[in-house]
């Protein structure tokens, strides 16, 4: 029952993974050319003094004044304080926004991407990065996308270990079990030899 | 009414590549975990290399960064993919990593005067189940692949996916046919569609 339920509940969740997991190893497809056709509009808009002090509360505040949502990805300060840059990211759009903090206007560009471009996104969107430990996420929706992607991790733990369970339990020849043990052994042996083997063996 | 010889079939075929593609299953799902709390000690990339070492190779530039690092890879005796090839134009310094699952070798090199310099480091498992989920990945696309093994590891990454759609269709096959379950089935299905499109909506909206 677990192996079905978890299965079910899960299945969206699983298409959606796998479908921009194999778009991602092919960057040479149609598909993965959604960043070519983007829609990108810019802007220039009226700001008030922002009150934040940190980047990311001036950033917050900025994206408040101009109507922005999703995490922010990339802060920058340039020319001594004056001109505050920073990146909204959500799945399928990115806001690049250069605030002139001193003409109290700022350069908003929007940019739209297609479907594809919202399964890439949503395949990464984690709102950390492995290259930089002190990123956190900013945006309560990046949180609970970042759980469910957790949840999923743990339910396909549930998939493989019920899956085990019930081939364990299931009645049936010899041969029909030695096959299974044949087709799991090779499976640990191949993903062993390449996560492990690889760095040590091959050396 | 489905044949039941169908249903024995879907049913051997679920199981039988389930066993064999579980591991790589668990392999994403544990590397998933990981890239998604990042802040956690992971070891790998900030590993210390061992200390540098300086080798001879005999270069021939023909122009192509991809072919002279390859052929340095070769002299070196070192096995691995080549993660990206950096080279100004006309400059006869370059650099690039050979990696491998779990080690990661700095190359650096001075094509003027054939002299390489080496750095080693040992990233480990965890690294390394995080390298492999990332390859072959969207990036450097042009070079990817230049290793055999990383070709091979990208044909059952894809092969991983193709099984993975492959056991959730026969696993609602299998499914539709146990009429005990197809109430609480239809439930669970409900649930993950109403949750996977909040998401998607709140998202993107």
């Amino acid at each position: 029952m677990v192996h079905n339920y978890v299965g079910l509940y899960f299945l969206l969740f699983i298409w959606m993974f796998s479908v921009s997991g194999l778009v991602l190893n092919h960057p040479q497809w149609t598909a993965a050319q959604f960043w070519k056709v983007r829609d990108e509009q810019t802007t220039i808009r009226s700001i008030r003094p922002a009150i934040g002090t940190g980047d990311i509360a001036l950033a917050e505040d900025l994206m408040h004044q101009l109507g922005i949502t999703g995490e922010v990805n990339e802060t920058k300060r340039n020319s001594g304080n004056a001109q505050f840059d920073f990146q909204v990211v959500k799945p399928g759009k990115v806001v690049r926004v250069q605030a002139h903090l001193d003409s109290a206007r700022a350069s908003v560009t929007e940019i739209r991407l297609n479907g594809w471009g919202v399964l890439d996104a949503l395949h990464k969107f984690t709102g950390v990065k492995m290259d930089d430990p002190t990123r956190t996420r900013d945006w309560i929706l990046t949180r609970v996308w970042s759980l469910s992607m957790d949840a999923l991790a743990l339910g396909l733990a549930a998939l493989v270990l019920s899956g085990l369970y019930l081939w364990y339990r299931r009645p049936g020849t010899r041969l029909a079990g030695l096959a299974g043990l044949a087709a799991l052994i090779a499976g640990v042996a191949c993903c062993a030899f390449f996560v492990y083997g690889l760095g040590t063996l091959l050396r | 009414m489905i044949p039941r010889a169908w249903r024995r079939w879907a049913r051997s075929l679920h199981l039988y590549i389930g066993l064999f593609v579980s591991p790589f299953v668990l392999l994403y799902a544990v590397s998933a975990v990981q890239l998604n709390h990042s802040f956690m000690p992971w070891g790998g990339r900030a590993a210390t290399p061992s200390p540098s070492r300086t080798v001879r190779v005999v270069v021939v530039d023909s122009g192509n960064s991809l072919d002279v690092a390859a052929r340095i890879r070769q002299q070196l005796g070192l096995r691995g993919e080549i993660g990206f090839v950096g080279r100004k134009p006309g400059s006869q310094r370059m650099n690039f990593p050979i990696e491998t699952p779990g080690r990661t070798t700095s190359v650096r090199v001075d094509l003027a005067t054939g002299l390489a310099t080496l750095d080693e480091k040992e990233t480990g498992v965890w690294d390394a189940l995080i390298y492999q989920h990332r390859m072959p990945g969207p990036h450097n696309a042009k070079i990817r692949g230049n290793w055999v093994f990383t070709r091979l590891w990208g044909w059952l990454a894809d092969a991983t996916v193709y099984a993975v759609l492959f056991l959730t269709a026969s696993g609602l096959f299998l499914w539709t046919a146990i009429r005990t379950e197809r109430r609480m089935g239809l439930i669970a299905l409900g649930a993950g569609l109403v949750t996977f499109m909040a998401m998607l909506i709140a998202l993107v909206a």
